[in-house]
């Protein structure tokens, strides 16, 4: 499962624009963008993704799997 | 019996529905284009017992879920801002059916042609500044023959000293590569920086920029970054792009 939220495919200390069709958005950077910022239209259905908490999100994921391992070896 | 609603992507201008074909929808929907006064909503249907209240209030916690529905989203926000100008919405929008949707084209409609002015023919760039890892400290501090308590107390004093020099002078860099990169671009704005739980780095992140800029100066953009970066070695500047213009698609009135 996945728990972790990739930086980008690169970690160079320069540039590194990506390949023209595969501009993929690091989570973490997607997430902020989704969740953040960007246009806000109410709509039908109310939920606040202000109280989205990215951090315990990612711990709880983190913390699930760690679980699930412990319990796979029997 | 389950009932269904809209997801909202994107709101476009002059977008050729037929440019959407092929492009997958979230929960392997089928994506539409609902129209209203020269404004287009990219939308698909969704279940609500998914996408509802208490559906969204359990999914987001689940980073799967989250991670499946972003992607979904951003696939679908590309896709329609590489053939028209486009407004991406924030995640899980949601109306009840297409009238809804007509509403919300209406009730924004002038605050949304704003934004699809705004960032028209431009895409967002990111550049993040982080804090180089001090190197291991090397004889700078003379080691102690005896390890007192005092001189180990003095020597971590020091360490934890001119790491605090170190970073204050690297936020003065981050301020300076933004304000060289504000200059060249239509609009920049810093986001906060992300903890380090979720980037899985040890360094600091000291900037977390995003930049609106002309389609055809991301070549001389992107160059003015690694200049920065290469007049700054003393941190790590990293530049991603182009996007869509996510950090600029806010609506001025509510």
């Amino acid at each position: 499962m996945t728990s972790t939220l990739d930086v980008g495919a690169s970690g160079g200390t320069t540039v590194e624009p990506e390949p023209v069709h595969g501009r993929q958005i690091a989570l973490v950077d997607l997430l902020d963008r989704l969740l953040g910022v960007g246009v806000v239209l109410a709509g039908d259905v109310v939920i606040s993704l202000a109280g989205v908490d990215l951090v315990q999100v990612r711990l709880h994921a983190l913390i699930s799997t760690i679980r699930s391992d412990m319990v796979e070896p029997r | 019996m389950t009932e269904s609603g809209r997801y909202l992507y994107a709101i476009a201008r002059g977008l050729d529905p037929s440019v959407l074909a092929g492009v997958p929808a979230l929960a392997g929907g089928r994506l539409e284009v609902v129209e209203h006064r020269g404004l287009e909503a990219v939308v698909s249907t969704v279940d609500l017992e998914e996408y509802g209240e208490d559906g969204l209030r359990r999914n987001l916690e689940d980073l799967a879920w989250l991670e499946e529905v972003a992607r979904g989203h951003d696939t679908v926000v590309q896709a329609v801002a590489t053939h028209a100008p486009a407004a991406p919405l924030r995640l899980a929008t949601i109306c009840l059916d297409d009238d809804g949707v007509r509403e919300r084209l209406d009730s924004s409609h002038d605050a949304l042609e704003e934004v699809l002015d705004r960032v028209e023919g431009r895409r967002e760039w990111s550049v993040k500044v982080f804090a180089r890892p001090r190197p291991a400290p090397q004889q700078a501090v003379p080691q102690p023959t005896t390890g007192g308590g005092a001189a180990y107390l003095q020597r971590k004093k020091a360490e934890s000293q001119a790491r605090e020099a170190d970073e204050s002078s690297a936020a003065v860099v981050a301020d300076e590569v933004h304000e060289r990169l504000a200059v060249r671009s239509v609009a920049g704005r810093r986001l906060a920086p992300q903890d380090p739980r979720l980037t899985g780095r040890s360094e600091t992140m000291l900037h977390n920029g995003a930049y609106l800029v002309e389609v055809d100066e991301g070549d001389a953009f992107a160059a003015l970054v690694d200049e920065l970066a290469s007049a700054h070695p003393e941190v790590t500047v990293e530049c991603h792009g182009p996007w869509p213009p996510y950090s600029f698609a806010t609506l001025e009135q509510q």
